[in-house]
C-alpha cells in the first residue's frame, strides 16, 4: 500500500514538475514551416556577391543562400573562437603550432544547381580572395584581401580535405573564416554571376529577385543539415523609406527589422505602440571615429591630433547624437558587447576619455604647444559623408573643436565620392564610421591601422604598432593575447591614430513568434537563418 | 490635321535629341560614377581596379562614342545593360512602367472627379459658405505635399487598423482586390493635391465664362441652369482645365518619387532616383527619355483634344 502511495506521489510530483517546467520546453520545440518577411533597407548593392562588398545590405539577404567553412554559432550571442561551429567543414585541426589549418569537409553536399561541393571549391574561393598568382578567377573588387595576407598556400589533397598553410601562426584566422563575409563560392560559377544570381550550398535557394522590390528564397530540400531549415521561405522586402519600415514592423507586414537600423528612440516608440515586439540591444561592431590625414599639416603633428581627441566629450556625444544608444570604447568594441574591450579603469585613463573639465584644458595646452593660439587659430575643413548618421556626429565634433579653438567648417561628401576622398587623402580631418566583420583584432587592425592598407584612411604607419599587430596575431596564449591587444588599444589612442568616439548599438526588433534569430556582437554574422523558426 | 501631327512629331524628335544630349551631359557632369559607388560599398578605392571596371563597362571610351552608342542602342531597341544590376536595362525598366502609368492615370481620374465638379459648384455658388469651404479644402490640398499626406494615411492605417497596404507590387491578375487597395490610397493622396489645382482652374475659368454675353443670352432665353452651366459655360471653360490635366499627368509620370517611396510602389520615379544615386547611366538615360516621350505625347494629345472640344480650333498650315 505504501509502495502504491509512493508511486502515486511520484506521478503527481512528476506531473507537477512537467506542468511547472516542462510546458515552456514543449512550446520551444521548433516548428517547421512558414515564411518570414524581413526588412531590407535598400536593394542589394551587388546582388549576392558578398566577396565584392562590405555592406550589410548585401550580407544580410545573401547569407541564407551560402555557407562558410565555419560559422559563429547562430544560437549564441557571443562570437569567439569557442563559439565557432562547422558548416561546410565538419571538423578542423591546427597543426605545426597553428601554421597549418586542416579542414575536413562534409561529404554529400551539393550546390543548388546539383553539382557536388568539393575541396576544389574551397581552394578556388580562397585563392581568388587572397589573389594567389595562380588563382583561376579574379574578383573585380576585393575588399578583404588583407584578411588573407598570412596565407601562403592552400592545398586540396583530396576532395574532402583542405589545408591552409600559413606564413606564421594565426589562430584567429578561424574568426575571419567564420564571418558572414566569408562564404565559399562554387568553382564552376564565374564570380560575376553572384551579382545576379546565387548558386550556393546554403539552407535557402533563390526563388526570385525582383529588382528594387524583394528577394525571395525557398527552403533547400537537399540541405546537408537534416531537418534544417525550419522555415519554408524567406522574403526580404526592400523598403527604402524609414517611416514606412517602422509602419511595416508596427503593422506586422514584416516580421523582422533590418540589422543596424533601429535606434534606441525608434525601438522605444515601437515597443510602446506594440508591446509584444521583441527588442534586443546589441553592438553592431560599428564605431564612430575621427580620421586625420597624417600626410598633411596640421594633422601630421601628433600634438594637434591628440588635442582633437581630447577635445571630444565622448559620453556627451553618446547622449546627444545617439540618445544613449551607443557605448564609449577604444579601438575594440567595449565590454560587455565586445570580447576585447578595455576595463573601465583603463579606458578612462586614455586621452580623451576622462572628464571633459580635465580634457579640454589639456587639449588647449597641446594646441598652444603646436603654435595654435587665439591670435593664430587653426582653421580646418571637416569632411563627412552626406548621410544623417555621419552629419549628426560631425556637427557635434565641430562644436567640440570650437571649444578648444579649432574652427572647423563642415563639408559633406556624397556617398559616391566618400571612400575615394578618404582613400586618396583628399581631406584634412573627417568624421567617419567603421564597421568590422568579426569582433577580432586581426580583422580590425590589419584593415584599418596597418601601413599601406587601403582602408587606413589616416595613413597612420608606425613600426612599433605593426610589430604589436603581428605579435598579437600569432600569440597562442589567450591571456597574453588579450594583454597585447589592450596595450595596442592604448598605443593607438595615445597616438591619436584614429580617435574612437563610440560604438553604436542596434535595437534589433522582431515579432515575438520569430525564434532563434539571435543578434551577435556584429551585424554581419548572424543572417544564415538556418535555425530560425516561427512559433505560430 | 495630318500635316500638323507630322510637324509636331518632327518637333518632338528634335526635342528628344536635345533632351538626350542634355541628360547625357548632365549625368557626366555630376561628380562620381558607378565605379566610385561600387568601391564605396566595399569601403576602399583601388585606381587600377577602377580603370579595369571602367573599361569593362565601356566607360573609358570618349564621351561622343558613348553617346552615339546609346543612340544606336535606342534605334535598335536595345537599351544597353544596367551598370548596377548587370542585366539588360529593358529588363529593369519594363516592370516599372505600368506601375507608374497606372498610378498617374488613377491619380488624374481622382483629381478630375474631385476637381471639376467642385470647381463648378464653387463657381456657381460663388461667395457662399459652400464656396468658401471648397476653396479652403482646395487650398489645403495645394499646401499639403502628397508624400506627407501619404505618410499620414499610412500611419493612420497602422495606428487605427493595425494594417498597411501591400509592400510589394500585387498584379491585378494575382489579386485584384489587393491590387486595387494598393493603388487606391496613393492615388487618393496624389489625386487630392492635383484636384485642388484643377478645382481652382475650373472655378476661375468658369467664372470668366459665366460673365460672357452668350451665357447672359442663354439665361435670358430661360434655359435651365443645368443646360447653361454644363452645356454652354463648362464646354468653353474646360480648355484651360484640359491643359492643366495634361501638364499634371506629364508631371506625375516622373514626379511621384516620394509617393512611390512612401507607399513602397516599384515605379519609374522611385527607381530613377536610385539609379541617379548609383550613376547607373543606362537606366537613368532611358528612364528620362521615357518620361520625355510621355510628356511630349501627352502635350500632343491635349493639343489634339482642343480641336474636339472647341470647333474654332483648326490645325494645319
Amino acid at each position: 500500500m505504501s509502495r502504491r502511495r509512493a508511486t502515486i506521489s511520484f506521478v503527481v510530483v512528476s506531473l507537477a514538475l512537467v506542468i511547472a517546467f516542462g510546458t515552456p520546453a514543449i512550446s520551444q520545440t521548433p516548428k517547421a514551416g512558414g515564411t518570414l518577411n524581413i526588412t531590407q533597407r535598400e536593394d542589394l548593392p551587388q546582388g549576392f556577391a558578398i566577396h565584392e562588398t562590405s555592406t550589410i545590405s548585401t550580407v544580410w539577404p545573401a547569407m541564407p543562400c551560402l555557407n562558410n567553412l565555419v560559422l559563429f554559432d547562430p544560437l549564441k550571442k557571443t562570437e569567439s573562437l569557442d563559439t565557432i561551429i562547422g558548416e561546410l567543414a565538419e571538423k578542423w585541426s591546427w597543426q605545426d603550432s597553428y601554421r597549418n589549418l586542416v579542414l575536413f569537409l562534409r561529404k554529400g553536399v551539393k550546390w543548388h544547381d546539383g553539382q557536388p561541393f568539393t575541396s576544389k571549391d574551397v581552394k578556388y574561393t580562397f585563392d581568388m580572395l587572397r589573389e594567389a598568382p595562380d588563382a583561376p578567377a579574379k574578383l573585380r573588387i576585393n575588399p578583404r584581401k588583407d584578411w588573407y595576407t598570412n596565407v601562403q598556400t592552400i592545398e586540396a589533397p583530396d576532395p574532402h580535405t583542405v589545408i591552409f598553410h600559413l606564413k606564421r601562426p594565426q589562430p584567429s584566422l578561424l574568426m575571419m573564416l567564420a564571418s558572414g563575409y566569408t562564404p565559399v563560392y562554387a568553382a564552376h560559377v564565374p564570380p560575376a554571376n553572384y551579382r545576379t544570381a546565387c548558386i550556393g550550398t546554403g539552407p535557402f535557394k533563390l526563388k526570385e529577385w525582383r529588382k528594387g522590390e524583394f528577394v525571395e528564397f525557398v527552403k533547400n530540400p537537399d540541405y546537408f543539415v537534416k531537418g534544417r531549415p525550419y522555415l519554408d521561405g524567406l522574403k526580404y522586402i526592400v523598403i527604402a523609406e524609414r517611416g514606412t519600415r517602422t509602419a511595416a514592423l508596427q503593422s506586422g507586414a514584416v516580421d523582422v527589422a533590418f540589422p543596424g537600423e533601429t535606434t534606441k528612440t525608434a525601438a522605444e516608440q515601437l515597443k510602446k505602440a506594440v508591446p509584444e515586439l521583441a527588442v534586443t540591444p546589441y553592438s553592431q561592431n560599428v564605431n564612430d571615429n575621427i580620421i586625420m590625414n597624417m600626410k598633411k599639416p596640421p594633422f601630421n603633428n601628433a600634438k594637434v591630433r591628440l588635442a582633437v581627441s581630447r577635445a571630444i566629450d565622448r559620453r556627451a556625444l553618446v547622449q546627444a547624437v545617439h540618445q544613449g544608444g551607443a557605448v564609449v570604447g577604444a579601438s575594440m568594441a567595449p565590454k560587455p558587447h565586445g570580447f576585447w574591450g578595455l576595463l573601465d579603469r583603463d579606458l578612462n585613463a586614455l586621452p580623451g576619455y576622462g572628464k571633459p573639465a580635465d580634457e579640454k584644458p589639456r587639449a588647449k595646452q597641446l594646441l598652444a604647444e603646436a603654435g595654435v593660439t587665439p591670435q593664430n587659430p587653426l582653421k580646418v575643413e571637416l569632411v563627412t559623408r552626406a548621410i544623417a548618421v555621419y552629419v549628426d556626429m560631425a556637427s557635434f565634433v565641430i562644436n567640440e573643436l570650437k571649444q578648444i579653438g579649432i574652427e572647423a567648417s563642415l563639408k559633406q561628401i556624397e556617398t559616391a565620392q566618400w571612400h575615394a576622398t578618404a582613400t586618396r587623402g583628399d581631406y584634412q580631418i573627417g568624421a567617419n564610421l567603421t564597421g568590422i566583420g568579426p569582433d577580432d583584432p586581426d580583422a580590425n587592425y590589419f584593415e584599418n591601422y596597418a601601413c599601406g592598407s587601403p582602408r587606413n584612411y589616416s595613413f597612420y604607419c608606425d613600426e612599433q604598432v605593426m610589430k604589436m599587430i603581428e605579435q598579437q596575431s600569432q600569440e597562442l596564449d589567450p591571456k597574453k593575447r588579450f594583454a597585447q591587444v589592450a596595450a595596442l588599444q592604448k598605443k593607438l589612442e595615445d597616438d591619436a591614430a584614429r580617435p574612437l568616439l563610440d560604438w553604436k548599438l542596434d535595437y534589433f526588433v522582431h515579432r515575438p513568434f520569430v525564434k532563434n534569430l539571435i543578434p551577435h556582437q556584429s551585424i554581419y554574422n548572424f543572417g544564415r537563418m538556418q535555425e530560425v523558426w516561427r512559433d505560430k | 490635321m495630318k500635316s500638323y501631327v507630322a510637324q509636331r512629331l518632327g518637333i518632338a524628335i528634335l526635342t528628344l535629341v536635345g533632351m538626350s544630349i542634355v541628360i547625357f551631359t548632365l549625368l557626366r557632369l555630376a561628380p562620381g560614377d558607378i565605379v566610385d559607388i561600387l568601391f564605396s560599398t566595399a569601403g576602399y578605392v583601388n585606381e587600377s581596379e577602377k580603370q579595369a571596371i571602367l573599361k569593362e563597362l565601356g566607360m573609358d571610351r570618349p564621351y561622343w562614342i558613348q553617346y552615339l552608342d546609346w543612340m544606336r542602342q535606342i534605334l535598335t531597341g536595345d537599351l544597353g545593360k544596367s551598370y548596377r544590376y548587370d542585366v539588360p536595362a529593358w529588363e529593369v525598366i519594363r516592370p516599372l512602367v505600368p506601375v507608374t502609368i497606372e498610378l498617374a492615370v488613377l491619380s488624374i481620374i481622382v483629381a478630375v472627379v474631385l476637381g471639376v465638379p467642385t470647381g463648378v459648384i464653387s463657381a456657381v455658388r460663388q461667395d457662399t459658405t459652400l464656396d468658401y469651404v471648397l476653396r479652403v479644402l482646395s487650398l489645403a490640398g495645394l499646401s499639403m505635399p502628397s508624400f506627407w499626406l501619404g505618410m499620414v494615411i499610412i500611419l493612420g492605417m497602422v495606428s487605427w487598423l493595425g494594417w498597411i497596404p501591400p509592400l510589394t507590387y500585387v498584379k491585378p491578375t494575382e489579386n485584384f482586390r489587393a491590387h486595387a487597395i494598393q493603388f487606391a490610397l496613393p492615388a487618393l493622396a496624389v489625386g487630392y493635391r492635383s484636384s485642388a489645382l484643377i478645382m481652382r482652374i475650373t472655378r476661375s475659368s468658369l467664372l470668366e465664362v459665366m460673365r460672357e454675353d452668350y451665357i447672359r443670352t442663354a439665361w435670358a432665353k430661360g434655359q435651365a441652369e443645368r443646360v447653361v452651366i454644363w452645356h454652354h459655360a463648362l464646354k468653353n471653360a474646360i480648355l484651360p482645365v484640359v491643359t492643366v490635366i495634361g501638364i499634371e499627368f506629364a508631371f506625375l509620370i516622373g514626379g511621384l518619387v516620394v509617393t512611390e517611396t512612401v507607399f513602397n510602389l516599384p515605379g519609374v520615379a522611385r527607381f530613377l532616383v536610385q539609379a541617379i544615386l548609383w550613376r547607373d547611366y543606362p537606366i537613368v538615360q532611358n528612364l528620362v527619355m521615357f518620361i520625355a516621350i510621355v510628356v511630349i505625347l501627352s502635350n500632343l494629345f491635349v493639343d489634339m483634344l482642343y480641336g474636339v472640344l472647341d470647333p474654332r480650333v483648326r490645325y494645319g498650315g
